[in-house]
């Protein structure tokens, strides 16, 4: 039956309550201890031989007849006054079809000018060049020469926050009365922490190819949302949305920071439908570096108020963050609702800075949030003389703090257990003891918050062919994440076929099938209950028909292994025995996500514990141990969960120690906009991590029993890392990334 | 000006006119439509271009072509035969030693070169050889794993 209802869904912490059309596929979730045959099970990626033989093509691969290649020419200063280009010369140089400055009539419509004549920060787009080659493209961005007249400019937090530059409203949200209980408190911890900015760095940079066809416009775009990206360019440019075709079959990593159509695919679009052809642009590294996104920067501050036999009576958290997204405000998220506590504030900043805004990096503000607050209970730890986990332990929160609901499931307790067990935490302050090779040893741990539950809408298709091969379309590109494979899987669980018997598209709005922007952890919550409604249709009708073939009840037939059986043993033949008769015909299924239940919250949840080695001389950290067990229901494939647990803690080691980007406070410009000097971890950093799922589905939440993994893992490495550090030398860094001048500072 | 050079890319040799300052890997992906080999950075601090040029890995972006004339060069499309992947590659899908697959092309060069020239490498020797090779969605372990297996199951490489 269709049905439309409301329900409430969510994105990175924004709750909406909106319509869904729902067609109720009569699944219930697979309990805990399903026999399972695919799901589950440690599966290559479906795309794999693709990827490994050069053959995957990427945004940055494409190449169309006639195709035009375009550059960028970028403020060089934080803040200025563009008072001249020289177009003309530009325009001379051989091959140039298209220049675009900000004085430019353009095609679509967009709030801020894509194109800049007063650059707010160093790296905004000044004009843009269309050419024949991509030599000539960029010859003709330094022939425009620009003459800026140099402004003032803000680049750090303090200043900022001392003429009070906010971007938007101070954001507030309380509970009780914190500065009462803080007052009340018999044990009492303040920390003051700072967080460096840090950038996404997709090893492919953002990229888009744009050909406006007479009927329809094309466009291969590097994002995680395709459909977003489609509503985007039919918005901008006024075109029915089903005449732009967003295609996004591989994409080199997003991490957040590649979404919707962007400004990549926006002047693409602009520069072909002026000259008619076809157009690349790719950014070059140091524009991704510049322009492509960043975490922003903050500088927060927690207070902490506890009984002496460590419950928490009080949080109260501050957020300076540095022009992070516009109305965005989740950096004291986890202090609100991680812990049990009645008397709570939650107090954001956001400062305008003459820097890039930041945009979503894995875990947006959350990340930063359990940074800071993870380094303060750490804290109380220590002033109560807790076990840092018994700490945690005794302020679990088994509902929603802030909305004061149940959860679909929590298994955080559990996490902080295996953390334990894995890390032989019981064990830690032998770390502390004089070690033979000198250096200082310690152990920390950190909890982790956030959403990832998922929900409608998303769709998906399935059809089975004469051959008895199924084929799964979804609404979604695979960034890596390994989307496409959990399809695969998903689908062949339902519909009883070997896995090599299952295919899946996507990565292409053309079929008009429509899936969720890959981001906040959504993808697998929303994406695989639809596969598997439209994998069920097809198992249905298809069993259907076999009563038909074979004169028996649908309802005693059973499909397994490529084949169907009969309950009773005496039917067993293969798919095709049915499936061979339909000749040029196919059967159809389609699934959608259902609505979320009522009256719930869905969160992942986790722990990490780090074991880090500090040289006392040179003040290096080397992080020797990573021990992270997760909360995100049924795990899908263990092998593309493992190796996203161990990408997300690489990141978020980087982040508490070597990744920040570096503003030079007396030009404002950054100086590490390169591969080089920004430092993203090699082979030689990665310490060993041990990853440990609960064993718990969440079956309230969807019909799969899965949550979300793509922001988890990163959440809370930093955080372990810095108590790692306290617990090793006795002394915490005000400051984040452990620099060896930091380090050294700290020990001193 | 132009070069009339000889590239001879996996066994292949093509003819090519390519300016002076074209690097490699260019040639490579536009003029000869291999576009296995990446551009991550243009500058060798990301390793995705790398192929090998006389069996010595090469970060191609910043190799000129014409320095390259008349060499023997690997890219990730020469590692298989046909259809049929490589023992490496094979191991690297197993492994988990791939996510988005960007960086992959050039982490697979790198190894090959180095087992071409240690056989049998310790995991530490593993992460020295291939640290020129920046990969950011996987934690680098699943592709240690799948070098350090070829290497123990003697597979040639």
């Amino acid at each position: 039956m269709t049905r439309l209802v409301k329900t409430v869904t969510e994105m990175e912490g924004r709750f909406e309550e909106k319509w869904v059309l729902v067609e109720d596929d009569g699944l219930v979730s697979w309990e805990a201890e399903a026999a399972l045959r695919h799901v589950g099970h440690p599966t290559p990626r479906l795309t794999g031989p693709q990827r490994v033989s050069g053959a995957a093509r990427y945004t940055v691969d494409v190449a169309l007849p006639g195709m035009l290649h375009a550059a960028v020419l970028r403020s060089p200063v934080a803040h200025g006054r563009v008072t001249a280009l020289q177009v003309a010369a530009a325009e001379a140089i051989a091959g140039v079809r298209a220049v675009l400055t900000p004085a430019s009539e353009l095609g679509f419509q967009q709030r801020s000018g894509p194109l800049h004549d007063e650059p707010l920060y160093a790296g905004a787009p000044l004009a843009v060049v269309a050419a024949d080659t991509l030599a000539a493209a960029r010859e003709a961005c330094r022939a425009l020469a620009p003459s800026i007249e140099p402004l003032p400019f803000t680049v750090d937090i303090e200043t900022a926050w001392q003429e009070q530059r906010f971007d938007g409203d101070l954001h507030e949200e309380a509970r009780g009365d914190v500065e009462a209980a803080l007052a009340a408190a018999a044990v009492r911890v303040e920390l003051v922490v700072s967080t460096p900015g840090q950038l996404q760095t997709p090893i492919e940079p953002h990229a888009a190819v744009a050909w406006w066809k007479p009927d329809e416009l094309v466009c291969f775009i590097a994002t995680q949302g395709m459909f977003d990206a489609r509503a985007e360019l039919a918005k901008r440019f006024d075109l029915p949305p089903e005449r732009v075709r967003v295609i996004t079959e591989y994409v080199g990593g997003g991490f957040g920071g590649k979404q919707n159509a962007g400004f990549e695919a926006l002047i693409a679009a602009e520069l072909s439908r002026r000259t008619g052809r076809p157009v690349r642009l790719v950014l070059d590294r140091h524009g991704e570096q510049l322009d492509g996104g960043c975490r922003p920067a903050t500088r927060q501050t927690v207070r902490l108020g506890a009984t002496a036999d460590g419950m928490l009576t009080a949080i109260d958290a501050e957020a300076l963050v540095e022009f992070g997204m516009s109305g965005w405000r989740a950096v004291t998220t986890p202090a609100l609702t991680l812990y049990r506590c009645a008397d709570v504030r939650g107090i954001e900043a956001n400062l305008r800075l003459e820097l890039r805004r930041g945009n979503a990096f894995r875990a947006p503000a959350v990340m930063e949030g359990i940074t800071a607050l993870e380094q303060a209970i750490d804290e109380l730890a220590i002033e109560t003389g807790l076990d840092p986990l018994e700490l945690r332990r005794r302020n679990f929160a088994d509902r929603d703090q802030s909305a004061d609901l149940p959860y679909t499931s929590n298994s955080l307790l559990w996490c902080y257990d295996r953390a334990a067990e894995l890390a032989g935490w019981p064990d830690r302050d032998r770390w502390r003891e004089p070690q033979a090779d000198g250096l200082l040893r310690g152990m920390g741990c950190a909890a982790q918050i956030w959403w990832g539950g998922g929900g409608p809408p998303s769709h998906a298709s399935c059809r089975l062919g004469g051959d008895g091969v199924a084929q799964v379309v979804v609404g979604v590109q695979d960034i890596g994440t390994g989307t496409l494979t959990a399809a695969r899987m998903v689908a062949a669980e339902e519909l009883g076929l070997p896995l090599d018997r299952v295919t899946v598209r996507g990565g292409d709005t053309a079929p008009a099938i429509y899936g969720p922007v890959a981001g906040g952890s959504q993808t697998t919550p929303s994406v695989m209950p639809a596969v598997r409604g439209a994998a069920a249709a097809v198992r249905r009708k298809l069993l259907a028909l076999a009563g038909d073939v074979f004169e028996a009840e649908p309802d005693d037939l059973v499909v397994d292994d490529g084949r169907i059986r009969s309950r009773d043993g005496g039917l067993d033949e293969p798919y095709t025995a049915v499936t061979a008769k339909l000749g040029q015909a196919s059967i159809d299924g389609s699934g959608n996500r259902g609505p979320n239940p009522d009256g719930y919250r869905a969160n992942t949840f986790g722990c990490q514990i780090a074991r880090v080695a500090v040289d006392p001389g040179t003040g290096s950290v080397r992080v020797e141990g990573i021990w992270a067990a997760h909360d995100i229901g049924r795990v899908i494939n263990p092998l593309g969960a493992s190796s996203q647990v161990e990408g997300g803690i690489l990141q978020g080691m980087a982040y508490a120690l070597s990744e920040q980007r570096v503003i030079d406070r007396t030009t404002g410009v950054p100086v590490n906009a390169t591969m080089d000097d920004y430092k993203v971890p090699t082979m030689m950093d990665t310490p060993p991590i041990v990853v440990a799922f609960a064993p718990l589905p969440d079956t309230l939440l969807n019909t799969v029993g899965a949550k979300g993994l793509g922001e988890p893992p990163i959440i809370p490495t930093a955080a372990a890392i810095a108590n790692a550090f306290r617990h090793a030398t006795g002394r915490r860094a005000a400051a984040l990334p452990l620099t060896r001048a930091r380090v050294l500072e700290a020990i001193a | 000006m132009k070069h009339p050079i000889t590239l001879n890319v996996n066994g292949t040799p093509y003819s090519v006119d390519v300016a002076t300052a074209q690097s490699l890997l260019y040639a490579v992906r536009d003029q000869l439509g291999l576009t296995g080999s990446k551009e991550g950075c243009d500058d060798s601090e990301c390793g995705a271009c790398m192929m090998l040029v006389d069996g010595r890995p090469t970060n191609s972006c910043s190799y000129l072509a014409v320095q390259a004339d008349g060499a023997e060069i690997t890219t990730v499309e020469g590692l298989g035969e046909g259809d049929e992947l490589s023992p490496l590659q094979q191991v690297f899908l197993e492994e988990g030693g791939v996510q988005c697959g960007f960086c992959t092309p050039g982490m697979l060069i790198a190894a090959t070169a180095l087992l071409q020239a240690n056989p049998s490498p310790t995991a530490e020797e593993i992460r020295i050889g291939v640290s020129g090779n920046l990969c950011r969605c996987t934690g680098y372990d699943g592709i240690v794993r799948a070098v350090l297996r070829v290497s123990r199951e003697g597979a040639s490489v």
